[in-house]
C-alpha cells in the first residue's frame, strides 16, 4: 500500500550519536497517536551526507527537508506538516547569508551541485531493505552482465569507461582487472577493501551503511568477469553498523540467490566472507591487507609484481575500495560511455578522471558531510558552493586532500580541478576522498606535524626510511613548535622527506612527508617565523605565544573587573578592581581562559 | 634467459632472478643488512636500493627483490643510490651506533659521525636491529611462526607471542643463527646435570654416524631434525644438487630366517653420579672416560684439544682408577681396560699438553701383550702414579693459589700419607657393567645370565663363547669385560663354531625330547608358558600344543606339569619307567 509521505529519517552514523533512533521511536510513536500510521512511514535510511545538521529527516515525496530535530519538536512537526499539511519553516536549513529558509532538498546548495552515482541511493531506501534497492533498478547491472555480456566484454566496459581505483592510488581498475583476467590460475580472489583508516573521512562507511547491495553488487559483475568464486571483505572493527548492514545485505542476497550455488540459474558460484581488520592504518595498503588475512601481521609487501598477479595465497587477487565497487553497476547498466562523459579527459585520451568522486569534507567549513561531486570540479566550488565557505568569518587558509598523507594547498589553488594527475602535480593526492579544510586560526607547522605524527604511529615500521625517517622528521617538528628549531633543520626537514619517498617500501612511506613538503612550499614564511622570529602566526603552538593585558582597555572598558585574575588557573594574572591587571608570563600556562572570559578584548596574543 | 646491464656490464640470467643475484654473478657489490638466501626478499633495510633505467626512465628499486627484465640497465653505484644508501645508514647507525655489523656496514659506506640524533638510540652492542631474519627463518623455512613483531612504526620490537616461550618452539636454533647481531643466544640448559656439550650424540642433525665405515653417507636424525617437527625447512634438500636428499625414509624391521645367532650386544658404563664423593655431574670438569675419549677424538666437540670447561688447557689433571668396580658397594669384579686406557690417556695428554699427571689405582693390572712395557713408558714420560684409592674430589671455593681447582682426597698406601691433590681436571675410569637391556635381551634367547650380570657362557673354560641354548653364541663385553684382543679372539673362535654348523649342513640333536600325543591333549596351554626353551607352540587349528623338537632340551617340566598326562618324554615315558624299576626290583 502506497503511502501518503514517506518520512526518510537518517540513520547514518553522525545522526545515530546525534540521537537519530530515539527520534524514530518518537516519530513512530506520535504517528500512531494522531493513528496516521497507515498514511505515513519513517523509514530509516544511510547517510544523508549533509551531517553537520543532523539529525535530519527527508519527507518524501516533496523532498521537504528537516534539520537538527529534536525529541521534543517531533509533535509539533506530526501535527502541522503530516497531519495539517503545512510545512514547518523553522526546521528548514537556513543558509546563513539569506536567513530565507530553504524547504526542498535539492534547492539546498550543499546538495545542488552533488552529482551522485556511488550514492545514488543514499537517503531514498531502506538499507536493510532489499526490495528498495531492487526498486531502484538494483541488480540490473549483474543481470545484463550475466546475461549479455561475455567477461572480456565486461572488463572492456570498465576499461573503457576511465575508473580508477577510488581507494588512493587511482590505479585504473579496468587495467588491474584485465592483469587478473589474463593471468592463469586455478583460483582467484576479489578482496573489497573497507579499511577506511583516514581520520575524518567516512565514504566508504557510509556507502556501505546506506546501500550495501551496490556493493555486493558491483563484486558479483567482478566475479562473473574474472571467473572468482570467493570474496573477501575487510571491514574496520571500528563499523559496528556497517557491518551490520552488510551482514543483513548478504542473507537477504543469498535469499534470492544471488549469493551462493547456482546464482540466478546461470551456473555462478560465489561467496563473500566478512574480514574484519582490528585497527591498523597500514591494512588499508593492499599487500598489507592480504597479509592480515592470511593471518600474519599487517606488514606491506613490495609490489613489483601485483596482487592481480600474485596475492592472497600466492593467486591473482583483485583488491578494489568499496567506492570502487559501488561505480561498476551503474557503469554497466548506463554503459561506459556515460560513465567517461563525466569528469576529464587527460591529453591523448587516456590519464584523466572520469566519473565522480565521493568526498568527505570536513574542518573549518559550514556544511560538514558526505559530497559526491564530479571529476573536474574545483576545489573553490566544493568549499565555497558546496561547504557554504568559512565557518565565523574566518580567512581560508589551506585545504587538506586525500587523508593524512595527503598536501595542504593553498588559496592560488583552490581554482584547480579534482582530478587525481592533476593533485599529484602539486604535491598533494587524491587519496580515498578526505578534505580537510583550515582557517586562519591554524598553524601549518602543526598541521604537518599532527598528520606526521599519525603517519610515524602507523607506519608498520617494517622499512628503515619510514619507520626511522618518519620518527625523525616529527622530532624536527615538534622542536620547532616549540619555539627550539633552526634554519639547518627546514634543510634536514626536506632532506628526510626526499629519502623517505624515494626508498620507502610502501605507498604509506612514499607520501607520508606530503604534508611537510607542501606545506613547506606553500606556508614557508609560517615555518621561517616559528624558526627565525620563535613566533606562531597563527597563535597555536604554546611555547611560541604570549598572553599580554592592554592595560589601557583593562581600565578605560573594563574598570579592571577582574574576571580574569578569578579564572587563571595558575594564579597567574595579578590586580586590582578597577586598576590595571598583569599576567605573569612565569606562571602563565597559555591556556587561553583569560582570552576567553575577557568581555572588553583587553587580553592579546602575540 | 634476459639479457641486462648491470653498472655497464651485460649480464644473460634466467627469468625471476633478482637483481641481487644477477650483480653477484657479474662481482657487482650490493650493501645489504636483511637479506638471506634461505627466504623470500624481505626488503626492509633499503641499502640495496639500485637504480633501474628502461629506455628514458629510472627509478629507484630494492635489488634484493626486484626481478630482472629484458633489456633494463642496473645502476648500482650512481649518485642518487649513494646519496640515499649513505642517508639511510645514518638513520641505522645513529640508533645502533655500537652493533658490529651496522659499523661495519657504516665504515663500507663511507659514513662517519651520524648528523642525526636518535631519541631511541640503543647503545647495547648485540642490540636488535630489526632486519627480521629470524621471524622470516622461524616463519618461511622452519615454519614454527614463533616469532613476530609487535607493535607499530618506531616501537617495532620482535617479541614472542604474548611474551612468552612458545611450545610451538622446537628450540631449533635457527633464529640465533641468522641473527646478525647476536641479540638471540641459545642458552644450553645444565639439566639433570648432564652436560650437553660432551654427549655422544650427533652436534647437528645431519651427520655420519661413523666416519671410518662403509658406506660413509650422512643420515638425518629424524629427532632433531626441523623439518620432521614443524614439515618446513627442507635446506638440505634444497642445496643438495645431485637430489639425494630423501625425506621418505623409515626405520624399518627387517626379518630375516637364521640358523644361528652370535650375540655382542656390549657394555654400558657405570653411571659415576652415584659415587657422589667424586662429584661427577655436580662438579665442574669432572668427566667420565667416555666423555674425555670423546675430548680426544678430532671429530669431537673439541676437535681433540684438551680443555677444560672456561676453555683454558689445564694444568694438571687427575685420573682416577676402579671407579665403581672394584668395589663391593658396587661391582666387585675387574673391569679389565681401565688400568691400560688410563695409561693411554696419560700418554695422549703428555702428548698434546704440558698439564701434569696423577693415576689413582689400586692395583696396575697391565697384563697383557706388551702392556707392561707400555706403563713402564708412561712412567718414564713423568706421570705420577699413586696407589691408593681416591677418597673424595671437591672444589676450591676459598681465594687463593688454588682457586676454582678441585682437590683429590687419597691414601697414598705405600707411602702412608694423606695427600691433597689440586687438579684442573678429574677423568673417572667408569667400571663395564651389563646392558640395562640385558634381562629382556637373556628371556629372548633363553639363555642365563652370571652373577656379575654378563651372559653366561656353557662352560667358563672349556666352552666360553657358546649358551645353553644351541645356536646361539656369545662374544665380547656383552659376556664380561674384555679389551680389544680378546674380543676379538673369543668374536673369531664363536665364527668358527658357527661355520662349522653350516659346513655341515645338518644339525644333530640329543635324543632326549619330549612328545605330545594328540589324542589326550585337551589345548590347555599350561605347558606353553612353563617351557624355559620356549619349545611350545600352540596350533590355534587343531587347538592342541605341539613340541619344537630343535627347541626343546627334554628338561621335563612339561611332562610333569600336563593335567591331562599328554606329555612324555621319549624313552622316559610312565611304561619304560616302571619296566627299567620293575628290571631293577627283579634283581
Amino acid at each position: 500500500m502506497p503511502f501518503r509521505l514517506n518520512i526518510m529519517l537518517c540513520t547514518g552514523t553522525g545522526c545515530v550519536s546525534n540521537g537519530a533512533f530515539p527520534l524514530l521511536e518518537a516519530f513512530e510513536k506520535e504517528i500512531k497517536k494522531h493513528e496516521l500510521h497507515g498514511e505515513v512511514a519513517v523509514i530509516p535510511t544511510g547517510c544523508n551526507g549533509f551531517c553537520a545538521v543532523g539529525p535530519l529527516v527527508v519527507v518524501q515525496p516533496d523532498e521537504i527537508f528537516y534539520q537538527r530535530l529534536r525529541i521534543e519538536d517531533v509533535p509539533f512537526l506530526v501535527q502541522e506538516h503530516f497531519l495539517k499539511g503545512r510545512p514547518v519553516k523553522k526546521f528548514m536549513y537556513t543558509p546563513p547569508e539569506t536567513k530565507e529558509p530553504i524547504p526542498v532538498m535539492s534547492d539546498i546548495p550543499f546538495f545542488g551541485k552533488q552529482m551522485l552515482i556511488a550514492l545514488r541511493n543514499r537517503g531514498l531506501i531502506d538499507p536493510e531493505n532489499i526490495d528498495e534497492y531492487i526498486a531502484r533498478d538494483g541488480y540490473k547491472g549483474f543481470t545484463k552482465a550475466i546475461t549479455t555480456m561475455t567477461p572480456k566484454q565486461v572488463i572492456d566496459e570498465v576499461k573503457a569507461s576511465g575508473l580508477r581505483g577510488r581507494g588512493g592510488g587511482g590505479f585504473p581498475t579496468g587495467l588491474k582487472w584485465e592483469v587478473a583476467f589474463n593471468t592463469q590460475s586455478d583460483e582467484k580472489f576479489i578482496i573489497i577493501n573497507c579499511d577506511e583508516g583516514d581520520p575524518g573521512a567516512f565514504m566508504d562507511r557510509s556507502i556501505v551503511e546506506s546501500d550495501p547491495h551496490s556493493v555486493i553488487e558491483g563484486v558479483l559483475i567482478g566475479a562473473y568477469a574474472l571467473g572468482v568464486k570467493q570474496v573477501y571483505i575487510y571491514v574496520r572493527m571500528e563499523y559496528p553498523l556497517a557491518l551490520k548492514r552488510f551482514y543483513r545485505a548478504l542473507e537477504h542476497a543469498t535469499e534470492y540467490g544471488l549469493l551462493g550455488k547456482n546464482i540466478l540459474g546461470k551456473g555462478m558460484d560465489l561467496e563473500i566472507e566478512v574480514h574484519r581488520g582490528a585497527g591498523a592504518f597500514i591494512c588499508g595498503e593492499e599487500t598489507a591487507l592480504i597479509r592480515s588475512i592470511q593471518g600474519f601481521v599487517g606488514e606491506a609487501q613490495a609490489k613489483y609484481i601485483y596482487p592481480a598477479e600474485k596475492g592472497l595465497n600466492g593467486k591473482p587477487t583483485i583488491i578494489n575500495n568499496v567506492e570502487t565497487w559501488a561505480n561498476i553497476p551503474q557503469i554497466i547498466l548506463r554503459g561506459a560511455k556515460w560513465f567517461a562523459s563525466i569528469g576529464t579527459r587527460g591529453k591523448n585520451g587516456d590519464g584523466g578522471s572520469t566519473g565522480t568522486k565521493v568526498f568527505s569534507l570536513v574542518g573549518k567549513v559550514h556544511n560538514t558531510g558526505l559530497v559526491e561531486v564530479p571529476m573536474g570540479i574545483t576545489l573553490r566550488e566544493i568549499i565555497y558552493d558546496i561547504g557554504g565557505g568559512i565557518k565565523n568569518n574566518k580567512k581560508f587558509k589551506s585545504v587538506q586532500t586525500g587523508g593524512p598523507s595527503g598536501g595542504f594547498l593553498p588559496e592560488s589553488l583552490l581554482d584547480l580541478p579534482v582530478d587525481f594527475d592533476e593533485l599529484l602535480k602539486v604535491g598533494s593526492m587524491m587519496g580515498s576522498g578526505g578534505m580537510v579544510v583550515t582557517d586562519e586560526d591554524n598553524c601549518m607547522v602543526d598541521m604537518a606535524r599532527y598528520f606526521l605524527d599519525f603517519v610515524q604511529s602507523e607506519s608498520c615500521g617494517k622499512c628503515i626510511p619510514c619507520r626511522e625517517g618518519t620518527k625523525r622528521m616529527l622530532d624536527i617538528l615538534e622542536r620547532i613548535t616549540f619555539g627550539q628549531g633552526t634554519e639547518e633543520d627546514l634543510v634536514k626537514l626536506e632532506e628526510l622527506s626526499k629519502l623517505i619517498v624515494e626508498s620507502s617500501l610502501c605507498a604509506l612511506g612514499g607520501t607520508a612527508p606530503n604534508p611537510v613538503l607542501t606545506t613547506m612550499k606553500y606556508f614557508r614564511e609560517e615555518y621561517e617565523a616559528h624558526v627565525k622570529n620563535k613566533k606562531c602566526p597563527a597563535h597555536t603552538c604554546k611555547p611560541l605565544i604570549t598572553y599580554t593585558i592592554d592595560g589601557k582597555i583593562c581600565v578605560e572598558k573594563g574598570h579592571g573587573c577582574g574576571v580574569c585574575r578569578k579564572n587563571c588557573p595558575q594564579s597567574a594574572i595579578a590586580g586590582e578592581l578597577k586598576k590595571e591587571h598583569r599576567i605573569d608570563p612565569a606562571k602563565c600556562d597559555k591556556c587561553g581562559i583569560c582570552y576567553d572570559v575577557c568581555k572588553f578584548d583587553a587580553i592579546y596574543v602575540d | 634467459m634476459i639479457t641486462l646491464k648491470i653498472d655497464g656490464i651485460e649480464v644473460q640470467v634466467p627469468e625471476e632472478t633478482t637483481v641481487l643475484k644477477a650483480a653477484e654473478k657479474v662481482g657487482v657489490w650490493i650493501p645489504t643488512m636483511c637479506h638471506n638466501d634461505l627466504f623470500e626478499p624481505y626488503a626492509v633495510c633499503r641499502l640495496c636500493s639500485v637504480e633501474v633505467v628502461r629506455g628514458k626512465r629510472s627509478r629507484v628499486v630494492t635489488a634484493c627483490n626486484y626481478p630482472v627484465s629484458e633489456g633494463i640497465e642496473v645502476l648500482t653505484d650512481s649518485e642518487n643510490i649513494r646519496w640515499i644508501r649513505k642517508f639511510l645508514m645514518e638513520l641505522i647507525l645513529s640508533r645502533w651506533p655500537n652493533v658490529k655489523v651496522v659499523k661495519e656496514m657504516a665504515e663500507k659506506l663511507n659514513v662517519g659521525k651520524p648528523r642525526y640524533e636518535s631519541l631511541e638510540k640503543d647503545e647495547a652492542e648485540d642490540a636488535c636491529i630489526l632486519c627480521g631474519q629470524c621471524v622470516n627463518v622461524c616463519r618461511e623455512v622452519v615454519q614454527a611462526n614463533v616469532i613476530g613483531f609487535s607493535y607499530r612504526g618506531i616501537k617495532r620490537e620482535v617479541v614472542l607471542p604474548l611474551g612468552e616461550q612458545s611450545d610451538k618452539c622446537i628450540v631449533c636454533g635457527a633464529c640465533a643463527l641468522v641473527c646478525p647481531t647476536g641479540h638471540i643466544k641459545m642458552v644450553i640448559e645444565d639439566y639433570k646435570g648432564k652436560k650437553p656439550e660432551f654427549t655422544l650424540g650427533p652436534k647437528t642433525s645431519i651427520y655420519v654416524p661413523t666416519m671410518q665405515g662403509i658406506p660413509r653417507v650422512p643420515v638425518i636424525d629424524a629427532e632433531s631434525c626441523i623439518h620432521f617437527k614443524t614439515g618446513g625447512c627442507e635446506v638440505c634438500a634444497k642445496v643438495c644438487e645431485p637430489h639425494a636428499v630423501n625425506y621418505d625414509m623409515k626405520d624399518e624391521i627387517v626379518e630375516i630366517d637364521v640358523g644361528q645367532i652370535l650375540l655382542s650386544t656390549g657394555y654400558d658404563i657405570f653411571d659415576a653420579s652415584k659415587m657422589t664423593q667424586f662429584g661427577y655431574g655436580r662438579l665442574n670438569d669432572v668427566y667420565s672416560s667416555l666423555e674425555f675419549e670423546m675430548m680426544l677424538s678430532s671429530m669431537g666437540p673439541t676437535s681433540g684439544k684438551v680443555l677444560t670447561k672456561d676453555g683454558k688447557e689445564p694444568r694438571s689433571i687427575g685420573i682416577v682408577h676402579c671407579v665403581g668396580s672394584r668395589d663391593t658397594n658396587h661391582h666387585p669384579y675387574c673391569s679389565r681396560v681401565c688400568c691400560m686406557y688410563a695409561l693411554k690417556f696419560a700418554h695422549l695428554v703428555c702428548d698434546r699438553t704440558d698439564a701434569e699427571i696423577y693415576q689413582f689405582y689400586i692395583d696396575m693390572r697391565a697384563f697383557g701383550k706388551g702392556y707392561e712395557e707400555f706403563y713402564v713408558r708412561i712412567l718414564d714420560e713423568g706421570v705420577k702414579v699413586i696407589r691408593g684409592k681416591v677418597a673424595e674430589v671437591s672444589e676450591v671455593t676459598s681465594s687463593g693459589e688454588y682457586k676454582n681447582q678441585l682437590i683429590i682426597r687419597c691414601e697414598d698406601t705405600l707411602a702412608g700419607k694423606i695427600l691433597e691433590v689440586p687438579v684442573d681436571m678429574v677423568i673417572l675410569c667408569n667400571a663395564i657393567e651389563p646392558r640395562k637391556d640385558i634381562d629382556a635381551v637373556r628371556r629372548l634367547f633363553s639363555i642365563s645370565k652370571s652373577p656379575d650380570g654378563f651372559f653366561l657362557e656353557r662352560h667358563p673354560k672349556l666352552d666360553p663363547t657358546s649358551t645353553m641354548s644351541d645356536g646361539i653364541y656369545i662374544a665380547g663385553c656383552a659376556q664380561g669385560p674384555k679389551d680389544i684382543p680378546d674380543t676379538v679372539a673369543q668374536a673369531s673362535s664363536a665364527a668358527a663354531r658357527i661355520l662349522s654348523y653350516i659346513s655341515k649342513g645338518e644339525v644333530e640333536i640329543d635324543p632326549v625330547r619330549a612328545w605330545i600325543d594328540d589324542k589326550y591333549c585337551a589345548g590347555c596351554r599350561i605347558c606353553n608358558n612353563l617351557c624355559p626353551y620356549t619349545a611350545i607352540d600352540f596350533i590355534e587349528e587343531k587347538k592342541i600344543s605341539q613340541i619344537n623338537d630343535v627347541l626343546c632340551k627334554g628338561c621335563g617340566t612339561c611332562v610333569a606339569a600336563c593335567p591331562a598326562s599328554a606329555i612324555t618324554g621319549k624313552g622316559f615315558s610312565d611304561a619304560q619307567i616302571v619296566a627299567e624299576l620293575e628290571g631293577l626290583l627283579a634283581i
